[in-house]
């Protein structure tokens, strides 16, 4: 059983392809990277994990993708994205909410809890596991545009976190965020893994090597390449890996 | 000393004041001129002119516009009521679902409903309404002012709704929240200010409207009505009637419901801008 399972998987966007016959399986409870230059079709792959590409106009998704075990083209969508959560390359927390409501409202949505009390341990309990509880305890009223730009990542995922999700997806989290708080939430991923198995897209050569047990590469809707991280740093098999891994792409 | 392009910033800051003075001294002529004359009738008239009848064209006593003001808060109440619960419906479906053929329906009768002439709506409304009816109505002028405003409205929340940032749709979906749990908890929510302003603009295009009501509401103002089918008046037929009327009275009491009209507009919109607070993004 894998957490993720992709078999011949294409995707169009009105005429043109995005993804060709990508296949993939990401285990339970690891860290499974995409790797790709922009433009390769990283985002989209991400998007059809959760079905959230089905909010793309003219979308089209061909071939099997199993998810935690549910056939994802024939499940409902909105059930599905219950077991998966997901932060995006631009922090997106809700404006309206404060910084505990944003986080509130994931468990409250997803049935996670019974009560005031548990909801409390839950909200807490996430904002500890994004790293951001010590910065934000004694103001858990104000709001995010009072958070700076890594602060809002990291409640992006107390808020993703809160769901309780089984999977993890994260959109090139740190690409707009400065190195110290990039760090923390990479640690933060890390640290994840007994609970959740994520799946990232990066740019960064070097952040994939800090935190992933498994890569996959990416090139023109392709998978060209995929393998524990320790094998396809060390020896990476295709040209377009090396160059890559070297930054020249 | 000062270089060139020095002088050609503050020559340019220097139009920009000027021409923005020119822009807003219109607005603030009306509102001095209006004021003054207004206020002069209400403190003549004292508080029978918001309670009594309108004055005979011969009379001493200014009187005062009750069946007026009730009927443009009954056909506002009315007409503000259908419009934003139809529009901002509408605005939702086309901004959630655009390519959908209702949608696509919807934005192309919103459109053309919004270039039809303002008295032609009243022709129309007596036709459909007026005539079958049997008699004027405040309902006939509430369902005149809802045509025009209709797509006013509904052009306005569309707007605003599309102004939200997908970004934030996309994380309402991320935690599985339904697409109409996304718009009531998510969207409305950043979008309230926007919502709120229209709903002010709108309802100052309901009470300031006059040409729609001419063959529908009734100029009734010989005594104060509240049911909705019976005649009723409004400021603006008031004012129109009574200005355009040889009797000084009539002209006194036209420029104390104009200023009555323009005092509640400046009072809607300062209490929606303390009442409404905007979504910092």
């Amino acid at each position: 059983m894998f957490a993720v399972e992709m078999n011949n998987v294409n995707v169009y966007l009105g005429d043109r392809q995005i993804l060709k016959e990508v296949t993939l399986k990401v285990h339970y409870n690891t860290v499974f990277v995409i790797m790709g230059p922009s433009g390769s079709g990283k985002t989209t792959l991400l998007r059809v994990i959760n079905r959230l590409i089905d909010t793309t106009e003219g979308a089209r998704v061909v071939g099997s993708i199993r998810v935690l075990g549910f056939d994802v083209m024939n499940y409902d969508p909105y059930e599905l994205r219950k077991h998966i959560g997901m932060v995006f390359q631009v922090p997106n927390p809700f404006p309206h909410l404060t910084i505990y409501e944003n986080v509130a409202i994931a468990a409250k949505i997803n049935g996670v809890v019974k009560n005031k009390k548990e909801l409390n341990d839950v909200v807490r309990w996430a904002l500890e596991k994004a790293m951001l509880w010590d910065e934000v305890k004694d103001r858990l009223h104000e709001y995010p545009h009072q958070l700076s730009g890594g602060q809002r990542q990291r409640l992006c995922l107390a808020r993703a976190l809160a769901m309780k999700p089984k999977l993890l997806l994260l959109d090139e989290p740190t690409a707009n965020i400065d190195p110290v708080n990039a760090r923390k939430l990479e640690n933060a991923i890390v640290s994840l893994k007994d609970e959740v198995t994520v799946v990232m897209v990066t740019h960064s050569p070097y952040q994939a090597a800090r935190v992933a047990d498994y890569v996959a590469v990416l090139y023109d809707g392709m998978v060209v390449e995929q393998g524990s991280a320790q094998q396809l740093f060390l020896r990476p098999s295709t040209d377009i890996a090396q160059k890559l891994l070297r930054g020249e792409m | 000393m000062y270089s060139w392009r020095k002088i050609r910033e503050k020559l340019f800051i220097c139009i920009i004041i000027l021409l923005s003075l020119l822009a807003i001294a219109p607005i603030i002529h009306l509102v001095i001129v209006v004021s003054i004359n207004g206020i002069a009738i209400f403190v003549k008239a004292g508080t029978s002119f918001f309670t009594g009848l309108p004055p005979t064209p011969l009379s001493e006593e200014i009187g005062g516009i009750a069946p007026s003001i009730i009927g443009t808060l009954l056909m506002t109440m009315i007409s503000l009521s259908i419009t934003i619960t139809l529009a901002v419906f509408a605005a939702i479906l086309t901004t959630e679902f655009p390519k959908n053929s209702i949608s696509v329906a919807i934005d192309a009768i919103a459109k053309s409903l919004a270039s039809i002439p303002t008295i032609a709506v009243s022709m129309i409304v007596y036709t459909l309404v007026v005539v079958p009816m049997k008699g004027f109505s405040a309902l006939a002028g509430s369902v005149a002012l809802t045509i025009i405003a209709l797509p006013y409205a509904y052009t306005y929340f569309s707007m605003v709704l599309r102004s939200v940032p997908a970004i934030y749709r996309e994380a309402a979906f991320s935690v599985a929240m339904s697409r109409w749990s996304a718009v009531i908890r998510v969207l409305i929510p950043i979008a309230r200010k926007g919502i709120a302003v229209g709903v002010l603009m709108t309802m100052a295009r309901i009470m300031g409207e006059t040409a729609a009501l001419l063959f529908t509401a009734g100029r009734f103002r010989n005594k104060v009505s509240f049911s909705p089918t019976e005649p009723a008046d409004a400021i603006p037929l008031l004012i129109f009637d009574y200005i355009l009327s040889p009797y000084d009275i009539w002209h006194q009491v036209a420029w104390g419901a104009t200023a009555l009209l323009l005092l509640a507009y400046i009072a809607i919109f300062f209490a929606v801008k303390l009442i409404v607070k905007e979504v910092k993004l």
